[in-house]
């Protein structure tokens, strides 16, 4: 270690392996998604149709991903509120500490790192409410795509019994009406397309998402000098002794 | 924005789509018990008005006791009653007659009531149609003017909270409802169904103008057309969307009606879940090619020929809920995708902007409510992810010059 400086620990194990997860399950969730809405490659006409399973493939890869992501998103909103290391849901509380918190790191982005009044040593808010808009989406993206997915089951039951068609058409049929109502409708009634189109444009949206969060995190890296793209792998940062 | 502050209210009382088809034997023998004396009581009743008689209607047409009998045992399969609820469908199909019926036509093309008279042949459904008794039609009854609205005026009276109301086309509610008036009061299609909804035992919305607007409701709607659940209200109503409505299903209804008086078990937006309680998609025979990434890629190609799957010349059969894939159309003769082209979405809400188009939607590019429907979500995105690329690109480069002077300041 740099003399004068300290290490930081700043993502535990679990949260690195659920970070890794994640992106491994969105490229895949995204790559396979794209397909199911509209196929675009061709399997291979010549071959027996018992040999290829294109679409069915993709589905299973889509689902699963998304099967995991559910997963991983209760388990993130457990730690939300409950994490015994860190808690991010203080650092999204509107209090004036936030707010302040808030603007300085902006201020810090804005001005290329010219001010920089706000301790960088642990989660700032700036990024921990730009971490909840992401699991926001990510939650809208997992409550439309199973209101998409519930309707495999007409008869309720299931492979592992008929509670899971319940739970699922209990816990998304509401995004019916609140996907008509943000696409916007001249009919009569509510349709599934509209939570197709609302589950299609909330990717793009996560995509832009994972743009910016991609280049601030280098950017930090780049500009503090405190090895913020390593919190991501080692689980640590490095900070001067003389602060914090 | 009145609807859809309505439409969030209804958010949490919205019914799934979850189809019940086996609710144990003590509801089915309660069940039949109740049945089979309604039956009784309608056998003493008379006809109200329709002398056809139905067992020499259904030998002109060279339809034997068999056949109808195999047809009753599919009707009752397809409103999920058990098999020994046969004999009583097939009373209630000979009493259709004691079913008064009142159709209205609104704004539409009466393409159902073609569905109903036009087919080649007339198949047992259609043969029930005629035999209902029918009071009162515009496209097909004698009489016209005052006449006819003397015989809408009688048969409303005279069967005041017994008849069925079917209803076909959207109800235009612009400019007051001007753009749409009937006979010779100029009275418009919005007070015509109010008036006539008020005395009828029940409403049952035929096609898809009368259930969600249709395509009268499409973009930009410029007479507000809307549906018969949007202006009908206190009054058991029953969708029966598609374009047109299958006869059969509208046979199911009025025989689940007669058979048990009550309307069928419904979905969230009031269709028959005995009907609409499935997508086409999976009950669809090119399902396996779905699976198999076979689909056909142009018109007439190789994949055409085999009958592969037509999802990417636009079939919607995965967002479709009917039973089309099941029962087909005039007695499972054929149906849109056996016949080679996809399915249109027409059974559901808005189909017309954000269904019938010969692509997928997500390579669709077609004007809709928002300006264009997936095209657009990707052009779209497609330029906020560019936006924000380019904003990346300049942040990056500001931040090297920045950088550089900040080091070169520094010593």
């Amino acid at each position: 270690m740099k003399a004068g400086y300290k290490q930081v620990k700043r993502m535990t194990g679990m949260m690195r392996s659920i970070h890794f997860v994640n992106i491994i399950s969105m490229i895949v969730a995204v790559i396979t998604g794209l397909y199911i809405a509209d196929p675009y490659y061709q399997a291979f006409i010549a071959e027996d149709a018992v040999d290829k399973y294109v679409m069915a493939w993709n589905r299973w890869g889509h689902f699963i991903v998304a099967i995991i992501f559910d997963v991983t998103s209760i388990i993130v909103a457990y730690l939300f509120f409950f994490s015994r290391f860190e808690k991010p849901y203080k650092k999204v509380i509107p209090t004036k500490r936030n707010i302040v918190d808030f603007f300085e790191v902006l201020l810090n982005l804005l001005t290329l790192n010219r001010r920089k009044k706000f301790d960088s040593t642990h989660s700032d808010s700036f990024n921990t409410v730009y971490f909840a808009i992401f699991h926001l989406l990510l939650a809208w993206m997992l409550f439309t795509g199973l209101q998409l997915y519930v309707h495999v089951f007409p008869h309720g039951e299931s492979s592992i019994g008929a509670w899971w068609p319940w739970i699922l058409h209990f816990a998304t049929d509401w995004t019916l009406v609140v996907s008509s109502w943000m696409v916007g409708t001249t009919a009569t009634g509510v349709n599934i397309m509209d939570v197709r189109i609302s589950h299609h444009l909330t990717m793009w949206l996560l995509l832009a998402w994972v743009a910016f969060h991609i280049y601030y995190q280098i950017w930090r890296t780049i500009f503090w000098k405190e090895g913020d793209i390593a919190i991501a792998v080692g689980g640590s940062k490095f900070v001067k002794e003389n602060k914090a | 924005m009145a609807d859809r502050i309505e439409g969030v209210k209804k958010l949490f009382t919205s019914k799934s789509a979850h189809v019940e088809t086996n609710r144990g034997d003590a509801h089915y023998e309660k069940l039949f018990q109740s049945c089979q004396a309604r039956i009784e009581e309608l056998k003493t009743q008379t006809p109200s008005n329709n002398r056809l008689d139905i067992d020499d209607l259904l030998q002109d047409q060279g339809v034997n006791r068999r056949d109808f009998m195999k047809w009753a045992s599919a009707v009752t399969g397809m409103l999920m009653l058990p098999a020994s609820f046969t004999p009583l469908v097939a009373d209630a199909a000979l009493l259709m007659n004691r079913a008064p019926v009142i159709w209205l036509e609104l704004s539409d093309c009466a393409g159902n009531t073609e569905a109903m008279l036009r087919s080649d042949g007339p198949k047992i459904d259609e043969i029930l149609l005629d035999i209902i008794s029918l009071e009162f039609n515009e496209t097909i009854m004698a009489a016209s003017g005052h006449q006819a609205e003397a015989q809408l005026e009688d048969a409303m009276h005279t069967f005041k909270d017994k008849y069925l109301l079917f209803v076909e086309g959207a109800i235009p509610m612009g400019i007051n409802g001007q753009y749409g008036t009937i006979g010779a009061q100029g009275e418009t299609f919005y007070d015509h169904l109010m008036r006539i909804s008020k005395d009828a035992a029940v409403v049952v919305a035929v096609g898809s103008c009368a259930t969600f607007g249709g395509v009268p409701a499409a973009s930009p709607n410029p007479t507000d057309a809307v549906g018969v659940m949007d202006v009908v209200n206190g009054k058991p109503l029953i969708n029966i969307p598609a374009c047109p409505a299958n006869p059969a299903n509208m046979v199911g209804v009025i025989i689940h009606y007669i058979l048990t008086g009550q309307v069928p078990e419904l979905d969230s937006l009031l269709r028959p879940k005995f009907a609409f309680g499935y997508r086409i998609h999976d009950n669809c025979e090119r399902r396996a090619h779905f699976d198999a990434g076979e689909f056909v890629e142009e018109w007439g190609d190789v994949g055409a020929k085999n009958n592969f799957c037509l999802y990417k010349v636009g079939c919607k059969g995965p967002m479709t809920f009917n039973n089309c894939s099941i029962i087909r159309y005039n007695e499972s003769v054929n149906w849109p995708v056996g016949v080679g082209r996809g399915c249109i979405g027409c059974s559901e809400p808005d189909f017309w902007d954000k269904y019938a188009y010969e692509r997928p939607m997500a390579d669709a590019n077609i004007k809709a409510p928002t300006g264009g429907v997936e095209k657009t979500v990707d052009e779209f995105g497609l330029g906020l992810l560019t936006a924000a690329g380019i904003g990346i690109g300049i942040h990056a480069a500001a931040s090297i010059i920045a950088g550089k002077k900040e080091d070169g300041g520094e010593v």
